[in-house]
């Protein structure tokens, strides 16, 4: 959603002509709300982007506008500034991130915990401004912090607000089209299945959050000098409501956006705050409509109207350089399920479940609902805590394991409900399957990654037509191709265990032909394991080498396929008969 | 020996007081997976219906049903107007909510202004408990929270609308099935949980500043309480409010008030990042 280069130039033109048209007190104004923009640009960043809404982010710029107002009353001018500026964005943003390690650790999607958490430590940081007196100046604020040396405050500081706003514009611009912002999209639309291609979310979402405190931390540190005084105010709840809801109104799906909401409003608020009673009341109704009927903001508006809307990236279909494939040692496979317990409140889902695939081929699960099929995928995945008992993949345990731990450990996994990032392109489905446990760290801001391609990927695009169309919107696909959709991005992680779920439900016929002929392909030119939960005895029957039998969470009976049909326990408990 | 008598009433007091407030937000959040951000300014207009009694020349107890009065057709819009329409999409309850408490704080600043306020101590002279002088409306306080507590959790094992709650809340298809109005069942739980909370705010206007900004106090030991205590469950609560109510007053007897609040937000994230489903989890 980055604006093209040519607008960006236009809008900082005219941005740099405001004090020579209205003046040098409308500019310091101005100045004001930019600063207050670039901190909105966090805002929307995680709100937007990643889909967590930080509600105390004032504490950030707070934390910046006080060492920066601290460093300049050393009367040390630049020699004190350039360093207090670099703290000012580094201290919020190991803050932030610490928080978000800690508060995203076990909670999925945009719950209102971190919210919470995050208001709370606003509130906390106002009532530390205002009792830490000797550090902060206390309730009065701390005062008389001069302007930069040979900067005026009320003249040329606006064009160092200016060139700030667009330094943080062009940072944030790379962080969101590099395949780190597109992880964050996809963290947004489906956290969970982010984990199962081995991506640990809540590291990415707390580095989004660090970035944004950061941001903060940078808007505050030209606060200080501008305004000349640094009261608890700053720190505190007001501020961070404020942010939240210029952002909200600007819009908080792109950058500039939360910018000119904070401009627009900051001018609305100055004129009528005191002519108009009813001026905060009107905002805050605005904002409730705009987060219920208009969730893109006024800039979504904007650009609704410019007739430009259009997602990112997508238009761009990318040729895909060949890549080398994950190391292929797909021979060594070893899973034990031994003696698996699983309880949930007080019904044993799995009784001592115990099971070994040590071939490589086609395993097929079978048994009655509720026998616990999909259970043992999801103990195996770490998606249930086991209560006793072990599972073992390749010598190592993964009991009480974590999805994006088990995925880093070459275990693959296809839900029976087809799961893919519906608001991102087909392409961009692929780019993030491709990207499982093969981005360095250097490669999440890179645009290389953008360009791979690995020959399955070329063998899935000629069984399924429909993924070479990558513009395509995820969710706009019927429920047979998302499950090929979905299939193709489990196999282009390239695991060495997969685990599919009803891989043919919802197909017709004729996708379910080649559903089976994929899986039956890719598994004998791979030699890797797949286990296969299945009610279909038509597909059990084309792809397994062997069946294990499940009945009320443990396993009746495992062998060929012949010999299970035989097993009279297995006929007694498929016509419904009791043990 | 004084001195752990007050403490330790003041515990009582503060746990009591705590487990009022968070009792409407624990259901609301619990039994409809709505985080309330307006639960606090709930109980801020509790405060100021017990104020705007009080201006009237009236007894402070025509508050009480003034309270109830003001809560319940608050909530009913609100539910009626917002919530109901978001029960599918939690996020955007917890933004509505929050622009609804912002509204809130907005309007009733235009109405009562913004400056501190208080209502006059009804209950004036203390008791003696313990071998101390305690504030005879504190200790009155605790009886009523105690009597309280007592009655609904008779009611709600007993009564069947319990039942019907707890139905909606397993599965609301099944029990719209079952002939069970979800909708109404839904809106009047809301209702009630919001009316609590204004209902302690009436109880404790006498004892606190009232200003617009008052709820996000309640709102947040609210949410620490559910999170070191877990939804669901009435232990949970009684043991959060109890962690937290403890950490808070021994934290602020040692050292400050600003400690206190320190303290039970570091508890509250480590919750959240060991044990995110709280101490007694149902759920």
């Amino acid at each position: 959603m980055a604006l093209s280069l040519g607008y960006s130039a236009a809008i900082v033109v005219a941005l740099a002509a405001v004090p020579f048209a209205w003046g040098s007190f409308t500019a310091f104004q101005l100045g004001l709300y930019l600063i207050y923009g670039i901190a909105a640009q966090g805002v929307a960043l995680c709100w937007g982007r990643a889909g967590f809404l930080p509600l105390g982010q004032a504490l950030f710029f707070g934390i910046g506008a006080y060492i920066v107002g601290a460093a300049l009353k050393t009367g040390a001018g630049w020699a004190a500034f350039a360093p207090a500026i670099i703290a000012a964005c580094v201290l919020p943003a190991l803050l932030a991130g610490l928080v978000g390690l800690l508060v995203f650790n076990r909670q999925i999607g945009s719950g209102p915990y971190f919210s919470l958490i995050t208001l709370a430590l606003a509130m906390l940081g106002f009532q530390l401004a205002n009792a830490l007196d000797w550090l902060t100046g206390g309730f009065n604020g701390m005062t008389g912090i001069p302007g930069l040396p040979g900067i005026d405050p009320f003249g040329s500081y606006y064009f160092v607000i200016v060139a700030a706003l667009v330094i943080s514009t062009a940072v944030l611009a790379l962080v969101a089209s590099s395949p780190f912002g597109q992880l964050l999209s996809a963290v947004r639309d489906n956290e969970e299945r982010l984990q199962f291609f081995g991506f640990a979310t809540h590291r990415l979402k707390a580095a989004s959050f660090a970035i944004a405190g950061a941001v903060a931390g940078l808007a505050g540190a030209l606060y200080a000098p501008h305004q000349g005084i640094v009261t608890p105010q700053t720190v505190g709840f007001l501020l961070s409501a404020e942010l939240v809801i210029w952002t909200a109104v600007g819009g908080r799906f792109g950058l500039l956006g939360p910018v000119a909401g904070a401009v627009l409003i900051g001018f609305m608020a100055s004129g009528l705050r005191n002519s108009f009673a009813y001026w905060e009341i009107a905002i805050a109704l605005v904002f409730i409509v705009v987060v219920l009927r208009l969730p893109a903001g006024l800039g979504g508006l904007a650009a609704g109207l410019l007739g430009r809307f259009v997602p990112a990236r997508s238009q761009l279909v990318r040729e895909r350089p060949q890549l080398v494939e994950r190391s292929p040692d797909a021979g060594n496979c070893d899973l034990r399920f031994d003696a698996v317990h699983v309880r949930m409140g007080t019904v044993e889902i799995l009784n001592g479940l115990e099971f070994t695939v040590d071939q490589p081929g086609v395993h097929c699960i079978i048994g009655p609902n509720g026998a616990g099929k999909t259970s043992a995928l999801n103990a195996l995945t770490g998606r249930l805590p086991v209560a006793h008992g072990d599972i073992v993949w390749r010598g190592r345990s993964l009991a009480n394991t974590r999805p994006y731990l088990a995925a880093r450990h070459r275990i693959g996994r296809k839900f029976q409900v087809p799961s893919v990032f519906a608001d991102l392109s087909v392409g961009q489905n692929l780019d993030i399957a491709l990207w499982s446990g093969r981005l360095a760290w250097f490669d999440y801001l890179s645009p290389a990654p953008f360009g791979w391609r690995t020959g399955a990927l070329d063998d899935l695009r000629d069984r399924f037509g429909f993924l070479a169309d990558e513009t395509r919107r995820a969710g706009e696909l019927s429920v047979g191709e998302r499950q090929m959709l979905d299939f193709s991005m489990t196999m282009l992680a390239e695991p060495h265990l997969v685990l599919l779920d009803e891989p043919c439900a919802g197909l017709s016929p004729a996708e379910t032909g080649a559903m089976i002929e994929a899986i039956a392909a890719i598994s004998a030119d791979t030699g890797l394991v797949t286990i296969i939960v299945e009610h279909d005895m038509a597909v059990v029957e084309r792809l397994a080498d062997r069946v294990i039998v499940m009945h009320q969470g443990e396993v009746l009976t495992a062998g060929a396929m012949d010999e299970v049909r035989a097993d009279q326990r297995v006929q007694a408990v498929y016509a419904g008969g009791t043990k | 020996m004084e001195l752990i008598a007050t403490h330790g009433l003041n515990f009582l007091y503060a746990f009591a007081t705590l487990a009022l407030v968070v009792l409407g937000l624990a259901v609301v959040f619990g039994l409809l997976g709505v985080m309330n951000m307006a639960h606090g300014e709930f109980v801020m207009i509790g405060a100021y219906s017990a104020l705007a009694v009080q201006q009237a020349g009236l007894p402070f107890l025509f508050a009480i049903p003034a309270a109830i009065a003001v809560c319940v057709v608050i909530g009913w819009l609100v539910e009626w107007g917002l919530v109901r329409h978001l029960y599918k999409r939690p996020f955007d309850t917890l933004l509505a909510t929050w622009g609804l408490a912002i509204l809130m704080r907005e309007v009733v600043e235009a109405i009562f202004g913004r400056e501190y306020q208080s209502v006059d101590q009804v209950l004036p002279g203390t008791f003696s408990l313990a071998g101390v002088e305690y504030p005879a409306y504190r200790v009155v306080l605790m009886g009523i929270i105690a009597v309280l507590f007592g009655a609904l959790f008779a009611w709600y094992q007993r009564s069947n609308a319990g039942a019907r709650v707890k139905a909606m809340v397993q599965n609301p298809a099944l029990a719209a099935a079952m002939g069970i109005d979800t909708e109404r069942l839904a809106r009047w739980t809301f209702v009630f949980g919001v009316t609590t909370a204004g209902l302690a705010g009436v109880l404790l206007s006498p004892l606190v500043r009232v200003e617009p900004f008052m709820g996000l106090d309640y709102l947040l030991s609210s949410f620490f309480i559910l999170v070191v205590g877990g939804l669901g469950s009435l232990e949970g609560l009684i043991v959060g409010s109890g962690v937290i109510g403890g950490t808070d007053i021994f934290l602020s007897a040692l050292f400050d008030k600003t400690s206190g609040y320190l303290g039970v937000l570091t508890i509250s994230i480590v919750f959240l990042w060991l044990r995110p489903n709280g101490i007694v989890s149902r759920l």
